[in-house]
């Protein structure tokens, strides 16, 4: 998975990741949208066939657009754990 | 988040998740259908083929066979520490094929598969490979690799995973009682009593919305609609792994590549300021 920021100011990012495909980028869009600092959020995957995507971010101005990228991908991965959690709860008991 | 299991055997599970949302069932149908691992043969070597398929048919056929994984003492190809093209004995599993059609036609089946390790064997053993008729002969070598089914629908651990929202029906007092939405209803969702209509299996409906066209009077008494945050998610191992198993490895491997985003996103921040 690699990096590259394709363009970037003071509260709008846009980065170019490859390997990733609308499985993650969905997951990141919702993610984003729902936080109240940011303006506009999106993702484009210029080729099906190609694994990378670009993912477009542009906070109100209070929050920097990596800030608000970076609390999304954590927000997802406490999600994820807790279905985890759940699943083996459950689990165990059936 | 509040999980309830459905229904669970060796090969389906069917769960009840509340408190989530589809990017996020979306993300873990996408991974289990394209990067869970699971075994398949990957390449052949055929000694002999006198039967009438090619070569390349029966390999197909081979590829298709659904294998028993073991996720815990086999490596993919690329991660393996051998860097072998061929591979070694951490990510590569032979199968052999010997059999010849003695006395009259002969169907080979899955079963004839010998394998070098036990645990790694076909699903099935009456899955049919090939015709033999008398005097004709198959010798070949398979190799069994791990892969991801991105690359080959062989290497998918699931035949079907799908989710879809809870659905939520009311019948309002208005109803008359006609019935013309229990005969029409493709999943048999309701059921007559009387003079009434009753939901008698809710979670079978796929909201078509067939009954509330079919109903005769205006405004229709049935609101059909479903919990936005509320799904049924239901897989069916082909026999690889364990439903249970598949779905947790989904998890992590969901996991994994959030991890590694963070991280690559916090060295970008680095390299900037
Ligand atoms: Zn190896």
């Amino acid at each position: 998975m690699k990096v590259k920021a394709l363009k970037k100011t003071a509260n709008e990012l846009k980065i170019e990741v490859e390997g990733v495909g609308h499985t993650l980028c969905n997951l990141l869009q919702k993610r984003l949208l729902e936080d109240a600092h940011v303006e506009s959020a999106g993702y484009d995957v210029p080729h099906p066939l190609a694994s990378n995507a670009i993912i477009y971010v542009r906070t109100k101005g209070r929050m920097k657009a990596e800030e608000v990228l970076q609390s999304a991908v954590e927000k997802i991965r406490e999600t994820n754990k807790e279905f985890g959690k759940e699943l083996q709860k459950v689990l165990k008991k059936a | 988040m509040e999980i309830e299991v459905l229904e669970k055997d060796e090969k389906n599970m069917r769960l009840l998740i509340r408190g989530t949302n589809v990017p996020h069932v979306n993300a873990l149908r996408r991974i289990i259908m394209t990067e869970v691992p699971c075994m398949a043969v990957d390449e052949i070597v055929m000694l002999e083929n006198s039967s009438i398929l090619q070569d390349e048919i029966v390999a197909h056929r081979l590829g298709l066979i659904p294998l028993k994984t073991d996720l815990d003492s086999y490596n993919l190809p690329e991660e393996c520490p051998c860097k072998s093209e061929f591979g070694c004995n951490l990510c590569r599993v032979t199968l052999t094929l010997d059999v010849e059609a003695k006395e009259g036609t002969k169907t080979v089946y899955s079963d004839e598969l010998k394998s070098e390790n036990p645990e790694i064997a076909p699903v099935s053993g009456k899955i049919p490979l090939v015709k033999l008729a008398k005097e004709q002969k198959i010798r070949l070598e398979a190799y069994v690799r791990l892969g991801k089914g991105k690359n080959h629908a062989k290497w998918q651990p699931v035949s079907m995973c799908t989710y879809k929202y809870m659905p939520k029906i009311e019948i309002s007092k208005n109803c008359d009682g006609c019935g013309k939405c229990v005969d029409i209803c493709p999943r048999n969702v309701y059921a007559k009593t009387e003079n009434k209509v009753e939901i008698r299996n809710l979670m079978a409906c796929i909201l078509c919305m067939d009954c509330v066209e079919a109903c005769t009077q205006n405004p229709p008494p049935i609101e059909v609609s479903w919990e936005k945050d509320t799904f049924i998610f239901s897989l069916e191992s082909s026999g690889a792994l364990s439903p249970e198993r598949i779905l947790s490895e989904a998890i992590k491997i969901l996991d994994k590549q959030l991890k590694e985003f963070e991280s690559q996103i916090k060295v970008k921040k680095i390299e900037e300021s």
